[in-house]
C-alpha cells in the first residue's frame, strides 16, 4: 500500500489537535465518572480488580494463619468457611477475569490502531456493573452473610437455607450480574478486534495479544452462559422450590456440577490465555526481535480454546460416572497440555533467536513460567484418573491450582504492569524495588505452596478449618504459612512501588523499552489515543516502518482531525483490514451508570426478595437501555460520507453484516443460544437418569405446536417488515404491528401448554424443566416484541428509513435466533415425550 | 498406582529441569540462533515430544483404571458388603449379608478382612460427602439420589483413618472414621459376636435412658433403639469420639455430651451442659465401658 | 479431484474446521456412552458394538481432519513458503492462514486419537 502522505502546517496541526482534544476530552469534577473513554474505564476496571485481589489475598492470609498450627482456633469454622468461599470466588470472578477485561479495554484500541473500541458505553456499563456486584459480594463478609458453601456452590449444601442463609443468594445474584458485565466485555472485544483494526493490519499482522483476546472473548461466550443457566435453575430452586437439584423430587445435584464445570474449566484458560498474551508482547520486546512461531501461537490459542471445553468432568472424577466417560475427559485434559507446551516453547524459541535484555518484566515473566511449568506438570498428573482418585480434593490440588494460576496468571500480570506502567503514566516503576518484590514473591510463593503437594499426598483434605496433630501435616502447614506471609510482603512491596511518587522524566520518551508494537506511539497525556490512524505493513511497525511515530504524531494518516465534532474511529474488514466505515462512537454519558445501577438494583432486590423493588428496578433498567439505544445508536448522519484523510471518503452509517451493531447482536445471541442449549442439556440429562421422566403428564401437544407456529409466523412477519422497509415505511409498519400482535399471541400460547395441563413445578423436576423452557422462550418472545415496537417507533419518528435500516436488520437477526429457540423448545416439550415413551 | 506416580514424578522433575534450563540458557547465552533452528525447537520440544509422551502416559493410565477399580457385580456370592451413609457429620455403617440384608449397624468405624475385596455401597442422608480411606485407595462421592459403589482391598492388617473429602458444611473438618483391617478369621469372629449385649453398668444405662439419649442412639441388646444419631453399640472399642473429633476417653466423651457444638461446630446433637457433671461423667463412663 | 474438493474460500472460519471436528467427535463419544450406560439404548447394542461404532466415528473424524489439513496445505501452497508469513499482502495472509490451519489440524488429529484411547482399554460401563 503506497500512498502519498499529506503535510500539514504547524497551525493546521494545532487546530486539529485542539478539535481532537475537545472531542475526546474527559470531563472534570465529579462528572469525571461519566467518562466512557477506554483509557479511563480500563484504568478504573484494573484498579478495582486489583483491589479485590488484595482483599481476597488478605482472606488467604487469614486462612493460612488459622492453619499454621494444628487445632488452632484463631478464627471460627463459620468464618473460615466464608473466607475460603469468598477467597476463591473473588479471585476468580472479581480479579482474574475482570483484570484481563481491564487490560484489554485499556490496551486494545492503541494496539490495534483504533481511537476507541466500538462500544465505549458498553465498556462503561460493564465496569459499573462489575463494581456494584463486586462490592455487594465482598461486603457480605462484614455482615457475616458471605457465601459459605465453597466457590463451587454444590447443592444440596448450597440450597440448604439453614446452612447457607442469604450468602448463597448473594453469590448467585451478585455473580450473575458480573457475568453480564463479562459477556458485555466479550462482545466489545470480539467486535473491536475483528472490525476496528488499523488499515492494513491483516490477520497475519495482528499483535499476539489481539489473537489471544479474540479467542478468550469467544470462550467467554460459550463458557459463561452455562453458568448463567445454572444460576437461574439454582435461584428458582432457592426462591420458589423448583426441585432442579433436589433428588427427592427427581432433580439431581450432579446437573449443577456439570453446568458449573462447563463454565469452570474453560474459565481457567480464560484467565490463563490473556496473561500469556501479555508475555507474548513482553518476550519479543526484550529479545529485540519478532516472535518466532507466530502461527504456532495461533495454534496454541485456538487449540486451547477448543480443548478447554472437553475437560470439565475432570473435576468430577470421583462422582461415580462410568470409567469410560472419565477417560474421554482425561484424554482431552492430556491433549490440552500440547498447545500449552507449544506456548512455552514459542517464548523459549524467541529468546534463543534474539538477544535477551534482562529486566523486571522479564524476571516476573520467566519466574512465572518456571512456576507455571510445575503447575502444568502436576496438571498432567491429576488429569489421569487413577491418580486423581487419590489426589482429588486434597492439598495436592490446592498446590496444583495455585502453581497454575499464580505462575500462569499472577506473575505475568505483574510483569505486564511493570511493562505497561510507562504506557499508562509516562513513568517507569523502580527496577530495584521490582527485583526485591520479585524475589520475595518467588521465594514466598514456593515456600507457601510447594509443601502443600506433600501435605496433600499425605492425605490432608481441602477446606478443613483445622487438622489434628501428628499426621505429618504440622510442619508442612507451618512452612506454608510462613511462605504465604513472605509472598504477601512481595505483593506489598509491589503495591508500594506503584504508589511511590516518581520524579518527572526530563525528556519525553513514549517508548522506553524500544518495543515494536503500535500502542507505544500513544502519548499518555492525551485522551485521543492515536493522533492519526496509521497504515500498517508490519507485525512490529515501530521497528520496521520508518518514521512511523513522527508521521502519526504529525497527523499524516487517517482521521487526523475531528471536524464533525464527534468521536470517530475506523471500521475495517475482517481479514485484510480494508477501511469500510467511519464509525461514530458514544461519548460521555450518565446513562451507562444509571443502567448499571438499575440492573444492580434488580439483582440486589431479588436477593432480599423485595419483589416490588425488583420490578421497579427492572422497569428502570429497560427504560435506561431504551433511552441509551434511542439516543446513542443508529443515528442518521447529516451527510453520507466522511472524509477520513488521505483522500478517502467512508460511509458513516452502515447496516447489516458490515456494521458493528449487527456483529454485536450476533455475538450476544450466540452466548444467549449457549445458555439455552444448557437448559436443553438439563432436560435431556434428567431424561437419561430417570426411566419414567417424560411419562408423567406433560404440556400436551396442541399448545406447544400452536406456540411454535405463531412464533414462526411472527418471525416471517419480521423478515417481511425488513424487506418492505426498503420500499417504504407503510408496509413495514403494518408488518411490524402484525408481528407484535402475533408475538404476544405466541407468548400466551407458549405458557398455555404447561398452564392448561396444570403442571406444578414444585412437585417434580419434569414440570419444572418444562416450565423453565417455556418461560425462557416466552421471555425472549417478549424481548422480541419490545424490539419490534422499538423499530415501529423508530420508523414513525423517521429515525429508521429504507436507507438507514440498522434497527430492523439487527432485530431481524435477533428473530432468527428467536425462531430457532422456539422451534427447539416446543419441539422438545411437545414432541419429545411422544418419541421417548 | 504407585508406579504411575513415581514415573510421573521423575518424568516431571526431568521435564521441569529441561524446560527451566533451556529458559535460563536462552536468557543468558551470547550467540543468537537462526529462526529455522528456533522453529525446530518449537516443533520438537513444544509439540511432538509432549504429544508422544502424553499419549504413552494416557494409555498407561487408562489401562490402569479398570485394574485399580475392578468391578464386582452386586450379586456375586461370597462378596463382603458394607453400606456406608454419609450424614452431617458422621458415618452410618451397615454390614450386609450376602443377600443384601443388614446384619447390624454401627457408626464411624469400619472393619475389613485383610486380603479380601470389600464392596461399599455409598449413599448420603443429606448433602454430598466423599468417602475416602487414603491408605487403601481413591475416594468416591456420596450423592443424594444415587448409590455409588467402590471396592477396596486391604493388604496389611492395621488401623487406618478415613475422612470426608467433599466439603459438607460447618464441621466438614470433623468428619473422619477409623478403619480396622483384621485377619479374616478375627474379622469373622468379630462379625459373629458383634450383636452383643449392653454394658454391665446398670446405673449408667438408666441415666442414658432417663436423659433421652435413646431417642437418637441405639445400643444393641438394650432398649435403646434411636436411629437419628450414630449407633453406640460397643462404643468403648471405637477409635474416636464424635467421628474423629476427639480421642476415645471417658473425659472426652463427657466433654462431647456436655457441649457437642464446642467440640464439633454445627453438630446436630443437642448439648447437655445443664445436667449435673456427675451424671454426664457417669454416662460417659458407661459408654466407655461398652465393649 | 477438483470436482468435489471445494475451491479456496476467503474467510476466517476455515481456521476452526479441524477443532470443530474434534468437538463433534468428542460430543458424540460422550453422549453416546452416557446414554448407552444410563439407558442401555439402543437395546440391540452391547458395549463392544458401541466401541466399534465409536471407532468408526473416530475414523470418519480423522478423515475429515485429514481433508481439512489437505485444504490447509493447499492454501499454504503445499509448503512452498516458510513462515513467518508477515508480508503486508493478501498472499502472505493466505499462506499464514493455511499454515495455522494445518497446525491446528495436526493438533486436532492428535486430540481425536487421544479420545479414542479409552475405547481400546475400557470394556464396560463400570463406574
Amino acid at each position: 500500500m503506497t500512498v502519498e502522505l499529506p503535510e500539514f502546517s504547524a497551525e493546521e496541526r494545532a487546530a486539529q489537535e485542539e478539535r481532537l482534544r475537545k472531542v475526546w476530552a474527559t470531563p472534570g469534577g465529579w462528572r469525571y465518572w461519566t467518562s466512557v473513554n477506554n483509557s479511563e474505564i480500563g484504568l478504573w476496571y484494573g484498579v478495582t480488580a486489583f483491589t479485590f485481589m488484595l482483599f481476597a489475598g488478605l482472606l488467604g492470609l487469614l486462612m493460612r494463619a488459622q492453619l499454621a498450627t494444628p487445632n488452632n482456633d484463631l478464627i471460627s469454622p463459620e468464618l473460615y468457611n466464608q473466607a475460603f468461599t469468598l477467597h476463591g470466588t473473588v479471585m476468580m470472578f472479581l480479579f482474574a477475569v475482570p483484570i484481563f477485561e481491564a487490560v484489554a479495554i485499556f490496551l486494545l484500541p492503541s494496539m490495534l490502531g483504533a481511537r476507541e473500541l466500538p462500544f465505549p458505553r458498553l465498556s462503561a456499563f460493564g465496569f459499573w456493573s462489575f463494581l456494584l456486584g463486586g462490592v455487594f459480594v465482598c461486603g457480605s463478609i462484614f455482615f457475616n452473610a458471605a457465601p459459605n458453601a465453597g466457590w463451587f456452590m454444590y447443592p444440596p449444601l448450597a440450597t440448604d437455607k439453614d446452612y447457607s442463609g442469604i450468602g448463597a443468594d448473594i453469590w448467585l445474584l451478585g455473580l450473575s450480574f458480573i457475568e453480564v458485565a463479562s459477556i458485555a466485555a466479550a462482545v466489545e472485544i470480539i467486535v473491536g478486534i475483528m472490525k476496528c483494526r488499523a488499515p492494513g493490519m491483516r490477520i497475519n499482522m495482528m499483535p499476539m495479544f489481539a489473537w489471544y483476546l479474540l479467542i478468550v472473548a469467544g470462550m467467554i461466550l460459550f463458557a459463561f452462559p452455562p453458568l448463567i443457566a445454572g444460576d437461574i435453575l439454582f435461584e428458582m430452586e432457592r426462591m420458589f422450590g423448583w426441585p432442579f437439584f433436589d433428588a427427592s423430587k427427581g432433580g439431581d445435584p450432579l446437573l449443577w456440577q456439570h453446568l458449573f464445570w462447563i463454565f469452570g474449566h474453560p474459565e481457567v484458560y480464560i484467565i490463563f490465555l490473556p496473561a500469556i498474551a501479555l508475555m507474548a508482547m513482553i518476550v519479543p520486546t526484550f529479545s529485540q526481535r519478532p516472535i518466532v512461531g507466530y502461527s504456532w501461537i495461533v495454534l496454541a490459542a485456538v487449540g486451547t480454546g477448543f480443548l478447554s471445553f472437553g475437560l470439565w468432568v475432570h473435576h468430577m472424577f470421583t462422582t461415580g460416572l462410568p470409567q469410560i466417560s472419565l477417560a474421554f475427559f482425561s484424554a482431552a485434559s492430556e491433549a490440552v497440555a500440547i498447545p500449552t507446551g507449544v506456548q512455552i516453547f514459542v517464548f523459549i524459541a524467541t529468546m534463543l533467536a534474539g538477544r535477551v535484555i534482562f529486566s523486571v518484566p522479564m524476571l516476573f515473566g520467566a519466574g512465572g513460567l518456571a512456576i507455571f511449568t510445575i503447575g502444568g506438570l502436576t496438571g498432567v498428573m491429576v488429569a489421569l484418573v487413577p491418580f486423581d482418585w487419590q489426589a482429588h480434593d486434597t492439598y495436592f490440588v490446592v498446590a496444583h491450582l495455585h502453581y497454575v494460576l499464580i505462575g500462569g496468571m499472577f506473575f505475568p500480570i505483574v510483569a505486564g504492569i511493570y511493562y505497561y506502567f510507562p504506557f499508562v503514566t509516562g513513568k517507569r516503576l523502580s527496577d530495584a524495588w521490582g527485583k526485591i518484590a520479585f524475589w520475595l514473591m518467588f521465594v514466598g510463593f514456593n515456600t507457601a505452596f510447594f509443601p502443600m503437594h506433600f501435605a496433600g499426598l499425605r492425605g490432608m483434605p481441602r477446606r478443613v478449618y483445622t487438622y489434628p496433630e501428628d499426621f505429618g501435616w504440622d510442619w508442612f502447614n507451618l512452612v506454608s504459612t510462613v511462605g504465604a506471609f513472605i509472598f504477601a510482603a512481595g505483593v506489598a512491596t509491589f503495591v508500594v512501588d506503584i504508589f511511590w511518587p516518581k520524579p518527572k522524566r526530563l525528556e519525553r520518551n513514549l517508548n522506553p523499552w524500544n518495543s515494536g508494537t503500535l500502542e507505544w506511539t500513544n502519548d499518555p497525556s492525551e485522551d485521543w489515543g492515536m493522533r492519526s490512524v496509521p497504515i500498517i505493513t508490519s507485525r512490529y511497525p515501530l521497528w520496521e516502518q520508518k518514521n512511523l511515530q513522527a508521521d502519526i504524531e504529525a497527523g499524516r494518516y487517517y482521521l487526523p482531525d475531528a471536524k464533525s465534532g464527534r468521536r470517530e474511529t475506523l471500521v475495517t474488514s475482517v481479514l485484510d483490514a480494508e477501511p469500510i466505515q467511519c464509525l461514530r462512537v458514544g461519548g460521555v454519558s450518565y446513562v451507562t451508570i444509571i443502567a448499571a445501577m438499575a440492573l444492580g438494583g434488580v439483582f440486589i432486590a431479588l436477593t432480599f426478595h423485595w419483589w416490588i423493588a425488583t420490578l421497579v428496578c427492572a422497569v428502570m433498567t429497560l427504560a435506561a437501555v431504551i433511552y441509551w439505544l434511542w439516543t446513542g445508536t443508529a443515528q442518521i448522519p447529516e451527510h453520507r460520507e466522511e472524509d477520513v484523510g488521505l483522500g478517502l471518503k467512508l460511509p458513516i452509517y452502515v447496516s447489516g453484516p458490515a456494521s458493528v451493531g449487527w456483529w454485536a447482536m450476533f455475538i450476544t445471541m450466540v452466548g444467549d443460544g449457549t445458555a439455552f442449549a444448557s437448559l436443553m442439556f438439563g432436560y435431556f440429562f434428567y431424561w437419561t437418569i430417570h426411566s419414567d421422566f417424560v411419562t408423567a403428564a406433560g404440556p400436551g401437544l396442541f399448545w406447544p405446536m400452536v406456540a411454535m407456529g405463531l412464533y414462526l409466523f411472527a418471525w416471517a412477519l419480521t423478515i417481511a417488515a425488513r424487506a418492505l422497509n426498503e420500499k417504504g415505511p407503510t408496509g413495514c409498519r403494518i408488518a411490524l404491528v402484525a408481528a407484535i400482535l402475533v408475538t404476544l399471541a405466541a407468548s400466551c400460547a407458549g405458557l398455555a401448554g404447561p398452564y392448561v395441563y396444570g403442571l406444578d413445578p414444585t412437585q417434580h423436576v419434569y414440570p419444572a424443566i418444562v416450565w423453565i423452557a417455556a418461560i425462557w422462550t416466552v421471555v425472549h418472545g417478549a424481548v422480541g416484541a419490545i424490539m419490534q415496537l422499538y423499530c415501529l417507533a423508530r420508523s414513525l419518528t423517521g429515525r429508521m428509513t429504507g436507507e438507514y435500516d440498522q434497527d430492523i436488520r439487527n432485530v431481524t437477526l435477533y428473530w432468527h435466533f428467536m425462531a430457532f429457540t422456539a422451534i427447539v423448545t416446543f419441539a422438545v416439550i411437545g414432541l419429545f415425550p411422544m418419541v421417548a415413551s | 498406582m504407585a508406579t504411575l506416580f513415581f514415573i510421573m514424578l521423575i518424568g516431571a522433575a526431568l521435564i521441569w529441569a529441561g524446560v527451566v534450563g533451556l529458559l535460563f540458557y536462552a536468557a543468558r547465552k551470547r550467540r543468537t540462533y537462526s529462526e529455522q533452528v528456533a522453529g525446530k525447537v518449537i516443533l520438537w520440544g513444544g509439540a511432538l515430544f509432549p504429544a508422544v509422551v502424553l499419549a504413552a502416559l494416557l494409555s498407561y493410565a487408562v489401562w490402569l483404571m479398570p485394574n485399580v477399580r475392578p468391578w464386582f457385580g452386586t450379586d456375586d456370592p461370597g462378596l463382603r458388603r458394607i453400606e456406608v451413609t454419609g450424614e452431617q457429620f458422621w458415618w452410618r455403617v451397615r454390614y450386609l449379608d450376602q443377600d443384601g440384608a443388614a446384619l447390624f449397624e454401627t457408626a464411624n468405624e469400619i472393619r475389613l478382612p485383610v486380603g479380601e475385596r470389600v464392596t461399599f455401597s455409598l449413599t448420603t442422608a443429606d448433602v454430598i460427602h466423599s468417602f475416602w480411606i487414603p491408605v487403601l485407595g481413591g475416594k468416591m462421592d456420596m450423592i443424594p439420589g444415587r448409590t455409588n459403589r467402590l471396592s477396596l482391598l486391604a493388604e496389611k492388617p492395621g488401623t487406618y483413618r478415613g475422612v470426608c473429602a467433599e466439603f459438607c458444611g460447618t464441621s466438614h473438618t470433623m468428619m473422619a472414621f477409623t478403619v480396622e483391617a483384621m485377619d479374616p478369621p478375627a474379622y469373622d469372629a468379630w462379625l459373629a459376636t458383634r450383636q452383643s449385649t449392653g454394658g454391665q453398668d446398670a446405673e449408667g444405662h438408666a441415666l442414658f435412658m432417663k436423659n433421652g439419649c435413646s431417642a437418637c442412639h441405639t445400643i444393641a441388646g438394650t432398649d435403646a433403639h434411636g436411629v437419628i444419631g450414630p449407633d453406640l453399640t460397643a462404643f468403648g472399642t471405637r477409635g474416636s469420639v464424635g467421628a474423629g473429633s476427639l480421642g476415645n476417653t471417658a473425659d472426652n466423651i463427657a466433654r462431647f455430651i456436655r457441649e457437642p457444638a464446642k467440640v464439633k461446630p454445627g453438630a446436630l446433637m443437642p448439648h447437655y451442659a445443664m445436667l449435673p457433671v456427675a451424671e454426664t461423667d457417669r454416662i460417659a463412663g458407661y459408654l466407655k465401658g461398652l465393649q | 479431484m477438483k470436482s468435489f474438493i471445494p475451491r479456496e474460500i476467503e474467510t476466517l472460519w476455515t481456521l476452526f474446521t479441524a477443532p470443530v471436528v474434534w468437538a463433534l467427535h468428542f460430543v458424540i463419544c460422550y453422549a453416546a456412552v452416557a446414554i448407552f450406560c444410563a439407558k442401555r439404548l439402543p437395546a440391540s447394542f452391547d458395549f463392544d458394538t458401541m466401541r466399534i461404532a465409536l471407532f468408526v466415528v473416530t475414523l470418519a473424524a480423522l478423515a475429515m481432519i485429514v481433508l481439512a489439513a489437505w485444504l490447509a496445505w493447499r492454501q499454504w501452497g503445499f509448503g512452498a513458503d516458510d513462515p513467518p508469513h508477515d508480508e503486508p499482502t493478501k498472499d502472505s495472509r493466505a499462506l499464514f492462514q493455511g499454515f495455522a490451519t494445518l497446525l491446528l489440524s495436526g493438533l486436532s488429529f492428535m486430540a481425536v486419537v487421544y479420545a479414542a484411547i479409552p475405547l481400546i482399554f475400557i470394556a464396560e460401563c463400570q463406574p
